[in-house]
């Protein structure tokens, strides 16, 4: 008996050291915010998605406003994790993910959408002389996607996906460039540009024109933050505006500096991604708006979709996902 | 025999109860977030709700697992008997057997998935791959173990080397086989999930998606599912293990 | 006696040992030379006691002559020269040494299996030998049901099964106590009338040696030589109540003093 009560302590103390650790988190964010900076964590390696960021970065964009911004994050970080714990102030993800988020209980809210055309497609070998998605799902072959990825669902409930073989996409576009029959997510400004320059002659189906275009490279926050601290997070939003209006303008230099991280991509494929992804950011919504502006119905109509395709379990509350663009800059969204 | 049964049952199901209680109303208290760490009760209610998807993607794991692991018992077997035929077979070998121990699994399921395809096939390589070496290892130190003076009773009467190896060096190595089967089983599992990762399939790509889809109760489930399968393997190992070296116990050699 | 022990009664092998010498060498330290030059010439049918102190090559000379090892100089004859006839030796290890997992039955007929004999065979002839040292009882129990006196029995029953020519045996029973020791003295010596096999017996034990023995040899400490041969001045009837009396104590006496003389003596 007395053995047992022991091992009671022990495995109290245990889950008590455990709850200690994720409440230091928020003492990050508190020693941050009192200095100053922000952190902000990628969900991928530098490269043209990030490339406002890493110019605002480079230009005083952020330092003019009273911002030391830390990049952080990378290939597998889990960004919605890491904002909620307070690790960062700061985080890109999908809009998707947002709302996924927000079902199971987290308030995660967007404050600026980088693209407005999501950049997600599948790509196919030209030679199979295919004219649109649909006729890839006919043919059948194999299809590497991420798993768990919206996109899928959709498909899986728009089309007849009986004949494809769907295996997990290990990001590297080797098993595409060995298989003829092979077709593979891709981010329009990477793999298609890669694949290309090694020789393949690659065919890119768009997701965003089946009908599924969740804004993405969205920058995410915590809505006690947007709420609470609504002016630096507003000037946060702009600082980013700035930047991506230079990396339109000239993307060269925020090229260099990222390159200089991210060694697996050269000068040209930076190049070329930030070409391809022009169209995608800047819009006529944009134009009006600015860029990164969201608009509620977007959202909404992401909303229904995701409850239809079963993946999230409540209805969405789209106007508090994102911090309306329609109203003056720096109004907090609806409370909860 | 009902004694025995409760008081080895009562000890680890009571630390359980109390584990789970603890750490439900800690989370609770806590207020950590369900992303973060969900409570044990949402991680059952996802197990159930997801049922239709875990249990045919366990019953997908687990027949890789078993395939990897007969596979691992065979070769493994195989090799170790070869490695004991004598000490130059072994010195030139056994190295090379150890690179198995120390290939890191997640940077060659990729390549598995080249050689094999995606598919079964790839996670039955991973999960060999990963737990052949405890079975060779632990196989070889029995086969190596064997009594000397019965090597010597079996000379003396002529006995030829396969009938020295089926009628003494393979029954004498039977608990030390059963220990590293123990072992393997475990590492099985874990090279199967990896081996999914890559390869598609089974629990591995529940864990990916669910992950993906911020459904962290269902990554804990999912979790849970293989942890069982790894158990189940065990208890099963150690089972075989009771029943077959029973009549042993405390016998002229330690097992 | 059955009949069958009658008809083996003659059929002991004799064994001549001629300057026989093992050495073990092992890299980076000196040889061990463990027999020295020993000349030993055993009847058939006798039973022989080698007595000498621990370590002093006695395993050695036993396993030579067993075919388990070979010298490094000299020879060893078995019956009217030559090598010694197939299945006609026996051995007997210091622990039972069975196999865990088989149990009386199956350990006896353990040596007519590896010689390729028949089941039923096999099987009958295990049987008898059990019955022998008396473990009828016990036939299918295994190993780890049983005491560490009815083991031994056991691994004696297994030498015996192949109704051997010459039984060898180290120093089989010195981990048991004094009463299980006597009593299997006692019974391997009536085996020994009974089936007329060759003995020979290593020990360390002057008690047994004088007790069980016709003749004694007494070796030096390592590398072993020959100090005495001896025959025990005793009646061939060797009842319990002899081991007190002042015969046996003058037997015993001089082994000891020989046992003495090889352990003084320098290598």
């Amino acid at each position: 008996m007395r053995r047992l009560e022991a091992s009671k302590w022990v495995f109290a103390l245990a889950i008590a050291t455990l709850l200690a650790a994720f409440a230091c988190g928020g003492e990050d964010a508190a020693k941050r915010a009192v200095a100053g900076k922000f952190a902000i964590a990628l969900n991928w390696k530098p490269e043209p998605e990030f490339g406002g960021l890493f110019e605002a970065q480079r230009s005083d964009a952020f330092t003019k406003r009273g911002i030391e911004l830390e990049i952080t994050g990378g290939p597998g970080a889990p960004v919605v994790q890491m904002v909620e714990a307070g690790k960062v102030e700061f985080g890109i993800a999908a809009a998707d993910e947002v709302m996924l988020a927000r079902d199971r209980g987290t308030d995660i809210v967007a404050v600026f959408a980088t693209y407005q055309t999501n950049p997600q497609g599948i790509m196919v070998h030209a030679s199979r002389g295919l004219a649109a998605l649909p006729d890839l799902f006919a043919a059948g072959g194999t299809l590497a996607v991420e798993p768990g990825v919206a996109f899928t669902k959709f498909f899986e409930k728009r089309f007849d996906l009986a004949k494809m073989k769907i295996v997990p996409y290990g990001f590297s576009i080797a098993p595409f460039l060995n298989d003829k029959e092979m077709a593979q997510q891709v981010f329009v400004t990477a793999e298609p540009i890669a694949a290309r320059r090694q020789g393949a002659d690659p065919q890119v189906f768009l997701i965003a024109a089946s009908g599924f275009n969740p804004y993405a490279a969205v920058v995410i926050t915590t809505g006690a933050r947007a709420r609470g601290e609504a002016k630096r997070v507003a000037d946060f939003v702009a600082a980013l505006r700035e930047g991506w209006r230079g990396y339109l303008d000239d993307p060269s230099q925020a090229n260099a500096q990222m390159g200089a991280l991210n060694k697996e991509m050269d000068g040209e494929t930076f190049r070329l991604g930030a070409e391809a992804q022009q169209p995608l950011i800047e819009d006529a919504f944009t134009k009006e708006h600015g860029i990164g502006a969201m608009s509620l119905a977007r959202w909404t109509e992401l909303g229904e979709q995701l409850r239809e395709l079963g993946l999230i379990d409540k209805p969405a509350a789209p106007q508090q996902c994102f911090v309306d663009v329609d109203a003056p800059s720096g109004t907090p969204p609806a409370p909860r | 025999m009902n004694r025995r049964l409760i008081e080895s049952v009562l000890p680890p199901a009571a630390t359980f109860v109390l584990t789970t209680a603890a750490a439900e109303f800690g989370i609770r208290a806590a207020g950590i977030s369900p992303l973060l760490l969900p409570t044990p009760s949402a991680v059952a209610r996802a197990a159930l709700q997801h049922s239709s998807t875990l249990l045919p993607a366990l019953a997908a794991t687990a027949q890789s697992v078993v395939v990897g692991l007969s596979l691992s018992i065979a070769v493994g077997l195989l090799v170790a008997i070869a490695l004991s035929t004598s000490r130059w077979v072994e010195r030139a070998f056994y190295p090379y057997a150890i690179f198995f121990q120390i290939v890191p699994i997640v940077a060659i399921a990729p390549l598995l998935v080249i050689w094999f395809g995606y598919g079964m096939r790839a996670v039955v390589a991973a999960a060999f791959i990963v737990s052949v070496f405890p079975v060779i290892a632990n196989s070889l130190a029995g086969l190596l173990s064997v009594d000397p003076a019965l090597r010597d009773l079996f000379r003396l009467y002529g006995a030829s080397r396969t009938a020295t190896l089926w009628k003494l060096s393979l029954p004498w190595a039977l608990p030390n086989v059963l220990t590293g089967l123990r072992i393997a089983a475990g590492l099985a599992v874990i090279g199967a999930i990896v081996g999914e990762f890559v390869g598609g399939g089974g629990l591995g790509v529940v864990v990916l998606e669910a992950m993906r889809q911020q459904r962290t109760d269902l990554v804990f489930a999912a979790v849970l599912h293989a942890a069982a399968l790894g158990l189940a393997l065990f208890a099963a190992v150690n089972a075989t293990s009771h029943f077959a070296l029973r009549r042993w116990q405390n016998q002229e050699k330690d097992a | 006696m059955a009949a069958s022990e009658l008809q083996t009664k003659a059929r002991g092998l004799a064994v001549r040992v001629r300057d026989l010498r093992r050495v073990f060498r092992s890299a980076g330290e000196a040889d061990v030379v463990a027999v020295d030059g020993v000349d030993l010439a055993i009847a058939a049918g006798a039973f022989v006691a080698l007595l000498g102190p621990s370590g002093c090559g006695k395993s050695t000379l036993l396993r030579m002559i067993a075919g388990l090892d070979a010298p490094d100089a000299g020879t060893i004859h078995f019956g009217d020269g030559g090598a010694a006839p197939k299945n006609a030796l026996a051995y007997v290890f210091q622990d039972a040494h069975l196999l865990p997992w088989r149990n009386v039955l199956d350990n006896v007929a353990l040596p007519l299996e590896l010689q390729g004999r028949a089941a039923g065979e096999r099987r009958d002839a295990a049987e008898r030998v059990i019955a022998q040292v008396g473990l009828t009882d016990a036939l299918l129990r295994h190993p780890a049901q049983l005491s560490g006196g009815m083991r031994m029995r056991v691994s004696l029953a297994r030498a015996l099964v192949t109704e051997p020519r010459l039984l060898l045996l180290d120093e089989p029973f010195a981990a048991l106590d004094e009463i299980t020791r006597q009593d299997l003295d006692d019974q391997l010596r009536a085996l020994w009338a009974a089936t007329g096999m060759t003995v020979l017996f290593v020990t360390h034990s002057i008690a047994e040696a004088a007790f069980l023995a016709e003749r004694a040899v007494v070796l030096t400490r390592r590398p072993a030589r020959i100090v005495l041969e001896h025959a025990i001045d005793l009646p061939p009837q060797r009842e319990a109540a002899l081991r007190g009396d002042a015969r046996f104590a003058r037997e015993t006496s001089l082994l000891y003093a020989a046992l003495r003389r090889g352990n003084e003596a320098a290598a």
